[in-house]
């Protein structure tokens, strides 16, 4: 749709490492600025721009400050559009899910809420490790391949835990 | 010669040359005004010196009554005085009639699909009576500011849906409000508390009203109010801890259940009082007709236990929403005169390990937030650095109606406003010309399951083979939290939009089950999505079958091959009526099996007719 780069929105270069803080501390001083709530006295023609304008603001923080969701956006920004969904080739990983995915059935059967916190924890020091790999390769056009993989390795621990969540509110019952 | 003065830009030389705008909590028991007048923000009070005014209107057959008048009267009037009229805003017949024997009015059908309430004035929809109580407040706002308003920013509890909202702004505009903005009672308390104490960090407001219970969890960053994640529970208030008490003294008394409208609102205030004296006393003397009684603090909150788990349930999910835990929330704030009750006040601070804050007064504070957002939003400027912002969320997820009955998400639950979301469909059938884009509001899968907000048509969509038109849809949510939905077919550019505008709203309480529900059968959900998915391949590709062999079955197969077709269709066909998911998939691959060579043989034909120099659109016809 002809919109600028997210990056650039918030006078970032394109990385996959941000400082989260700053991020969001650019993020409120933009918002300040053309936030709705600024024109309430305006023109209905500036108010649709800055509801526009406030809209996308919003899409490209919630985009770069989850790290599979601006993952993703890096490598459209240097390659083609990727599929949503498609069928990975990725058996080293794909173990590894069957096991997660094991241990979270097993924890909804013991209603095991400190297993929960602890597979939390491992969940998250997955994706750092995941993350950090990612930012080693993602721009280097011969990695595009592993900077792909590991991309939809982080999707799907993101999936995962949201259905920990999910786990948790169940348990919660 | 006296220099002339200059004031800054934006800024008014004078405070009396302040453009006027008030805040108003529009409640469902009380409500009230507030505005800012030299520097300070207060409720403003009536001639006889009250601010509150209780949210009920009479209907005289000359002349309207609001307030503490028109309350004392209800049970003598029952019929022609409203009470509680936030439980209708937004809502249709049906939703209303499920509210149950609790409405003493005699409703009647209007020309919308709202309720009209009949009264000595005629038929009144709930939108004309919550404008009576705006008007009164409006008159009283004018009179003590001396001079019209510019505006007015009007609270309304967090979970409200599209339809309730702008039932409510339709409220306002009828009793001649510009509203500046709809803002979410949650965060206009956390703007009066933030400001008043100078705070900063996370901060959760648990705001228990007469019929609402709200749970927002915000960000405070320098002036910056930053809704991270919130929730509710609508069937819960002070009014349930209230039938909660008449039907122990029913018990108790020995009475029997079905009381006539008056004796039950009398029974109601007998609650009532009994709940207001346990918020100091130990013990509650209680008259009721012949009957005598006491309830004791210890058998009252016995009583209420299952609701306060409910709401405490609902700040655990919240908290979970906004990715924090329960230790990192710095501050606690009550609002609302619920949280008068000393178990709930307790209970809140066993949750979250600290002293929830009572200092303000819980019954005002919403009014003085919203005031402070109109006077800002009026354009007085607030001094550098004093500027407010407000980012709110959305309290249910958004969505459409996919094939089989599906809710696929378009905007999640607590993502901030204003927003814009796109997602793109396609059609499902060859030639299709026109899409129903049917707009839902919920957390569960199915539809059936969701608040249905609006229903269009996107017509003529050029005719393609199935799958290849690209319709683009696209959801904006403003400021307001207010939904406008259009659709855009991209290759034609054929467009059609709507401002969501629905006749009906979520009751309060199916958006409370439907929250619960989708957790609590989440699981459940799982497994009939996965049959649904299944069943609609399998209806995709006997489609998809069907058409190919009118179109070359004769030419490309042999009878054999034919009937060979036809025998595993029959037998998916009877599969699918059922339930058994695995069948069906299974069924599903044995006819594409069957099938494959077919479909080899159409490419094939389609390869050299293209390579004649035909293009397929010959070749089908």
């Amino acid at each position: 749709m002809g919109s600028p780069c997210h990056f650039a929105l918030f006078d970032l270069q394109p990385s996959f490492r941000l400082d989260l803080d700053q991020l969001a501390v650019r993020y409120r001083e933009l918002a300040r600025a053309i936030h709705p709530d600024r024109f309430a006295d305006a023109s209905e023609r500036e108010q649709r721009l800055a509801l526009e304008q406030s809209a996308s603001l919003n899409q490209a923080y919630s985009t770069l400050k989850s790290a599979p969701q601006r993952a993703r956006y890096l490598l459209t920004l240097r390659g083609p559009e990727l599929p949503l969904e498609v069928t990975v080739q990725d058996p080293e990983f794909l173990l590894q899910q069957m096991q997660w995915r094991e241990e979270l059935e097993d924890l909804q059967d013991s209603a095991d809420l400190a297993g929960v916190a602890v597979f939390k924890r491992r969940l998250k020091s997955a994706e750092q490790v995941l993350g950090d790999e990612f930012a080693e390769c993602w721009d280097e056009p011969a990695q595009r391949e592993q900077a792909e993989r590991l991309m939809r390795r982080m999707q799907f621990l993101d999936k995962l835990s949201h259905e920990v969540r999910q786990l948790e509110e169940r348990l919660d019952d | 010669m006296a220099l002339l003065q200059i004031a800054e830009p934006g800024q008014s030389p004078q405070p009396h040359q302040r453009r006027l705008a008030v805040g108003i909590d529009l409640g469902t028991t009380n409500s009230l005004v507030a505005a800012m007048r030299s520097g300070l923000c207060e409720p403003i009070a009536d001639e006889q010196g009250q601010v509150i005014l209780p949210s009920a209107v009479r209907y005289h057959v000359d002349h309207i009554e609001v307030g503490a008048l028109a309350k004392a009267e209800a049970s003598r009037d029952p019929l022609n005085t409203v009470l509680s009229v936030k439980r209708l805003m937004g809502r249709g017949l049906a939703d209303v009639k499920q509210l149950g024997d609790q409405l003493p009015y005699r409703f009647v059908e209007g020309e919308s699909h709202m309720p009209f309430i009949a009264t000595a004035q005629g038929p009144k929809s709930p939108v004309e009576v919550s404008a009576d109580i705006l008007k009164v407040l409006r008159q009283r706002a004018e009179t003590a500011l001396g001079g019209e308003l510019v505006g007015a920013v009007i609270t309304v509890p967090a979970y409200f849906d599209d339809s309730q909202r702008q039932a409510t702004k339709d409220a306002a505009r009828l009793a001649g409000l510009t509203v500046l903005r709809l803002l979410n009672e949650p965060t206009a308390a956390a703007v009066a508390y933030g400001l008043d104490q100078h705070a900063e960090g996370v901060v959760a407001i648990y705001d228990l009203g007469g019929g609402t219970f709200d749970i927002s969890i915000l960000r405070l960053t320098g002036g910056v109010f930053e809704v991270l994640a919130t929730g509710g529970d609508s069937a819960l208030g002070g009014d349930d801890f209230d039938h909660a008490i008449a039907g122990w003294i029913v018990e108790q008394a020995g009475l029997s259940a079905d009381l006539d409208p008056g004796e039950q609102r009398r029974l109601l205030q007998a609650a009532c009082d009994a709940k207001e004296q346990l918020s100091s006393a130990g013990v509650a003397q209680l008259v009721y007709g012949e009957w005598q009684g006491a309830l004791s603090r210890a058998q009252f909150d016995a009583l209420i236990e299952p609701m306060l788990a409910r709401s405490l349930k609902a700040c655990r999910r919240a908290t979970r929403d906004a990715g924090i835990e329960l230790d990192e929330v710095e501050a606690v704030v009550m609002v609302g005169g619920s949280t008068r009750v000393p178990r709930v006040r307790q209970a809140v601070a066993e949750l979250f390990g600290r002293e929830p804050l009572t200092d303000i007064d819980p019954d005002q504070v919403v009014a003085i937030g919203a005031a402070i957002q109109a006077d800002a939003l009026a354009g007085n400027k607030r001094a550098d650095g004093e500027e407010l912002l407000l980012l709110d969320v959305i309290p249910l997820s958004l969505g459409l109606e996919t094939m089989g009955g599906l809710m696929e998400k378009v905007i999640p639950r607590n993502t901030t406003i204003p927003v814009a979301r796109a997602q793109e469909f396609t059609t499902y059938k060859d030639g299709q010309s026109a899409m129903m884009i049917h707009v839902l509001q919920g957390e569960r899968e199915l539809i059936s399951d969701c608040r249905s907000l609006a229903r269009f048509e996107l017509r003529g969509i050029p005719p393609m083979v199935a799958g290849a038109a690209k319709i683009r849809v696209t959801f904006q949510v403003d400021a307001d939290g207010l939904l406008s939905v259009s659709a855009r077919e991209l290759a034609s550019g054929v467009e059609s939009s709507i401002q969501v505008k629905p006749s009906y709203g979520l009751t309060d309480g199916e958006i409370a089950r439907m929250l619960q529900d989708s957790f609590q059968n989440a699981s459940d959900d799982k497994v009939q999505r996965v049959l649904r998915e299944q069943q609609v391949d399998a209806q995709r590709l006997l489609e998809a079958v069907e058409a190919a062999l009118e179109a070359d079955g004769q030419r490309l197969l042999d009878d054999e091959e034919r009937l060979a077709i036809a025998a595993q269709m029959e037998q998916l066909r009877e599969l699918m009526a059922g339930s058994d998911g695995l069948a069906i998939e299974q069924q599903t691959k044995r006819l594409t099996q069957v099938t494959d060579a077919f479909a080899a043989r159409r490419l094939d034909a389609t390869v050299k007719a293209a390579l004649a120099g035909r293009s397929l659109n010959e070749i089908e016809e």
